[in-house]
């Protein structure tokens, strides 16, 4: 866990090994020896000598991850799954357990909901949805095809669902999501009481992987894929390092890559939007970090990303309004009560807003951006714009909630540990020009000044006073912030979906900058490239077609 | 020193510069450290400290010194920290941490002397003003809560604090009272009365604060508040909210109409006091959807808004189009 805070560092080691990796010709197989402290050329020379042996090797046990296992399984293979959290379920382990899965499924008729697999595949590729109009229609087509099949795969391995239909959502033309019931056992779920139903998902998996005979190494983390020459011939297996050492690992059919995305990793993310600096938080942390590590370790051996409009085709939720100011990840929907274990890490719950009416937002530089109200990619650009700072090109640096005793009566907040984090992510004081400078944390790297926040407050104040926001049109601004105290407050959008990845072919298989299959690797979930589709269906779907597919060895 | 020992140089310095400017009245820790050239320990020696005011102290050395466990200068024991206490006067003050020559075991270990030279600044101030009516019909008097803050948390009770308009001139005053504004922790304040200017318009005032009163030093502050100045009302208007599929009312609604505002009752129902005129008006509540209407006030007018229920934003289902 000690890592995962360290997005910064992570990006930056990702990058250099990279760049050494495709710069040097001789050294072919670098990705596998190099990090594992062998030389390339004796790795080579030796063959690696394998601790560990199964058919199928699983990079990652969250919800692609575990479907990819039991399928795996289900097809004769034997599976060994590594997974560098101290516990399994990835992402799946906090969502809030929404799987959007249709065709026409037993819930679906059971609801009399009509639904076909072509109706799922026309919905998905449709121009006039963002969420649809970029991805790429060969693997639209497989995941309509897997939807009934993928819903029934669930069921069988006892996973629950509350037989109440949500949508039509997004792209989709009738309703496709039911939520799976939470677990049971308080003591294995991270954000109780918070509606993480996907806990349910992820350990139900989990149960059946198990008894089915995958072996889950917990705390094993991937190092490298180990291919049998730097960008040709087949993928051998993996290396791990684990809190004893390092271990080696056969996959004598195929290894799946389904480490989750690559939303955590600054240096990775910044590839598709140079604007997604270190201030910008990942949602899921502290339990668990996207740090694009399957993606690097397959483009360290020739594997091309795919689809990458998606990533910045600005639907969905790639960026997001943080909902819960005053703590360092305040993502949406997700809250780490004081019983929670990660509480100690998480370190606030935040104040969660209902009214954006009851704060004003400012900059950096202590001045408003944009209409507080308003939580669209319009909200974004302005919060993550250049605002002024020489030494802060890219990004717009912090985002502070700034608000007064009023707001807090409103909201029926108590703006104290452990709702807040003192530490850098909240602040109050007895006057705003006193507020500015207590306003610290490692990503704001000069004091607001007292003045600047005070003149911000003070022209927003008149325009209550008025009625009309002269500056950002927030429509009718409601309420002045003048009653000592005053406070200020995280508010920093927060990331969340990783919408591209890894390019593959219809059978999951990974493939390479000059459009070949690497034979013997899959992927799948958010490291797989291609749709955009949010959330758990996707995941489950691809994982099973990665799954099947590496147990049957060449495809 | 008359007879013949060998002589070591000595040196004192501090682990960190200091801070060129300091509040009056505040203190600073320094860490300084007393050396040998030739690589004595001088760690058990005392040193003296010559403050401002010609006080002389002595600094013993660091507890831990001979290396015990929870020694924090391990690397290093010769720090050891020193205390020093702002005066209460601006301006630059010098204190002098001294080694006083000492001679033991047939080693004179010279004097030496390090000056701390530190300026002072007077406490800051800041302001607040709240409570503020809106709008105010012009001519009338109104009032508002003023509180003023010292950054070094002094008290300020009986404080003067002066409210000028536009033009500089002074229009209120008020003294500040005995005890912080609840939930503060040394905001003094006090209500003040303001007669609000003769025309209609956004009037800003400034709250003025000079501290000329307060032994310490402070510096004085300023900062402005506006209010929205109306013609006197001439026609009520009622607004009722409800529901617009159950026919509910909807209770504390916020209703705007440009600088006019009120929040509706159990029952739906806000009243509004204005002059003549064509006003937009907004209906603002978490949760509903109200359309903007415009509202011609020529006589006492009712206004009948619907609302439709939002439903609250699922934040699992993040499916922007």
């Amino acid at each position: 866990m000690g890592k995962s805070a360290n997005t910064r560092g992570s990006g930056k080691g990702a990058a250099s090994v990279s760049r050494r990796a495709f710069l040097s010709k001789g050294a072919a197989g670098v990705g596998a020896a190099a990090l594992a402290g062998v030389s390339a050329n004796e790795a080579r020379a030796q063959a690696v000598k394998w601790d560990l042996s199964a058919d199928v090797v699983i990079i990652g046990a969250g919800v692609s991850g575990l479907a990819a296992a039991i399928t795996a399984r289900d097809n004769g293979a034997s599976v060994i799954s590594v997974e560098e959290n101290f516990d399994i379920g990835g992402r799946g382990m906090l969502s809030g357990g929404r799987v959007h899965l249709g065709g026409g499924h037993a819930l679906q008729q059971k609801a009399g909901i009509k639904d076909s697999a072509d109706q799922i595949f026309k919905d998905w590729v449709r121009h006039d949805a963002t969420v649809a109009r970029y991805s790429d229609r060969d693997l639209v087509r497989v995941f309509a095809d897997e939807n009934v099949p993928t819903f029934n795969f669930l069921v069988e391995n006892g996973v629950e669902f509350i037989e109440k239909p949500i949508g039509p959502e997004a792209a989709s033309t009738v309703p496709r999501t039911f939520v799976t019931v939470e677990w049971q056992n308080q003591d294995e779920i991270y954000a109780p009481g918070g509606g993480r139903n996907g806990s349910g998902l992820v350990r139900r998996l989990e149960q059946s992987a198990r008894r089915k005979g995958v072996q889950i190494l917990l705390r094993h983390e991937m190092k490298s894929i180990v291919r049998e020459h730097a960008s040709s011939g087949k993928v051998l297996g993996i290396t791990v390092a684990h809190p004893g050492g390092t271990l080696n690992i056969e996959a004598r059919k195929g290894v799946i890559i389904a480490t989750g995305g690559h939303t955590g990793n600054v240096n990775f993310r910044r590839t598709f939007d140079p604007r997604l600096t270190e201030e910008y938080q990942q949602a899921c942390l502290p339990y668990v970090f996207q740090g694009a590590k399957g993606e690097l370790a397959a483009m360290e051996i020739g594997a091309s990303l795919w689809a990458t409009a998606n990533q910045t085709s600005e639907s969905g939720a790639a960026i997001t309004k943080t909902r819960h100011v005053g703590c360092r990840w305040g993502y949406s929907s997700l809250v780490f009560q004081p019983e929670s274990k990660l509480f100690p890490l998480a370190k606030a719950t935040g104040l969660t807003v209902s009214d954006w009416q009851n704060m004003i937002f400012v900059n950096q530089s202590g001045q408003r951006f944009w209409n507080e109200v308003d939580g669209s990619y319009r909200f974004f650009a302005a919060a993550m714009a250049y605002n002024g700072d020489p030494s802060k090109l890219n990004g717009g640096g912090p985002i502070w909630a700034i608000f007064d005793a009023d707001a807090v009566a409103r909201e029926k907040w108590d703006p104290k540990p452990p709702h807040v984090d003192p530490d850098g992510y909240f602040a109050s004081a007895d006057t705003v020009a006193e507020l500015a400078p207590r306003i610290k944390n490692p990503h704001q790297k000069k004091p607001i000044s007292g003045a600047v926040l005070e003149a911000t407050v003070n022209r927003y104040n008149s325009f209550v006073a008025s009625g009309t926001d002269t500056d950002f049109k927030k429509p009718t601004p409601m309420f002045k912030i003048e009653k000592p105290p005053f406070y200020a407050a995280w508010a920093t959008p927060i990331l969340h979906d990783t919408l591209t990845g890894l390019r593959s072919n219809t059978n999951g298989e990974v493939i390479d900058i000059r459009g070949q299959v690497i034979p013997s690797l899959y992927c799948c979930g958010e490291s797989q490239g291609g749709f955009a589709q949010h959330g758990l269906a996707r995941c489950l779907s691809f994982g099973r077609v990665a799954g099947r597919n590496a147990a049957k060895g060449a495809a | 020193m008359t007879r013949d020992v060998p002589a070591h140089s000595t040196n004192v310095e501090l682990s960190e510069p200091v801070p060129p400017e300091l509040p009056v009245g505040s203190e600073l820790v320094l860490q300084v450290k007393v050396s040998c050239a030739a690589g004595c320990d001088l760690g058990a020696m005392p040193l003296t400290v010559t403050g401002p005011d010609g006080l002389v102290t002595t600094i013993e050395p660091r507890c831990g010194h001979d290396g015990a466990p929870g020694d924090t200068a391990h690397q290093d024991n010769t720090l050891r920290d020193i205390t020093l206490k702002a005066p209460l006067r601006v301006g630059e003050h010098v204190w002098n941490i001294g080694f006083a020559a000492h001679e033991s075991e047939g080693i004179l270990h010279e004097e030496c002397m390090l000056p701390v030279c530190v300026r002072t600044r007077p406490h800051a101030t800041s302001l607040a003003a709240w409570a503020i009516p809106s709008p105010v019909v012009m001519g009338e008097r109104f009032r508002i809560k003023v509180g003023a803050k010292s950054s070094g948390g002094c008290e300020l009770k009986g404080q003067k604090i002066l409210i000028s308009d536009q033009s500089g001139a002074v229009i209120a005053q008020g003294r500040l009272q005995d005890t912080p504004w609840p939930g503060t922790s040394a905001l003094y304040w006090t209500e003040v009365e303001v007669p609000a200017p003769d025309q209609e318009g956004m009037f800003w005032c400034a709250v003025n604060f000079a501290a000329a009163e307060v032994e310490i030093p402070h510096e004085r502050s300023s900062s402005k508040f506006s209010v929205a100045i109306v013609r006197p009302p001439e026609h009520r208007l009622t607004i009722e909210v409800f529901e617009k599929e159950s026919k509910t009312p909807i209770e504390d609604a916020q209703v705007r109409l440009g600088a006019y505002g009120a929040a509706t009752d159990p029952s739906g129902r806000a009243e509004l006091a204005l002059p003549k005129g064509t006003y937009d008006l907004a209906v603002w509540k978490v949760g509903y959807e109200a359309p903007g209407t415009t509202v011609d006030i020529h006589d006492d007018v009712s206004v009948q808004v619907e609302a439709v229920i939002v439903p609250p934003e699922n934040p699992d289902a993040y499916w922007l189009m």
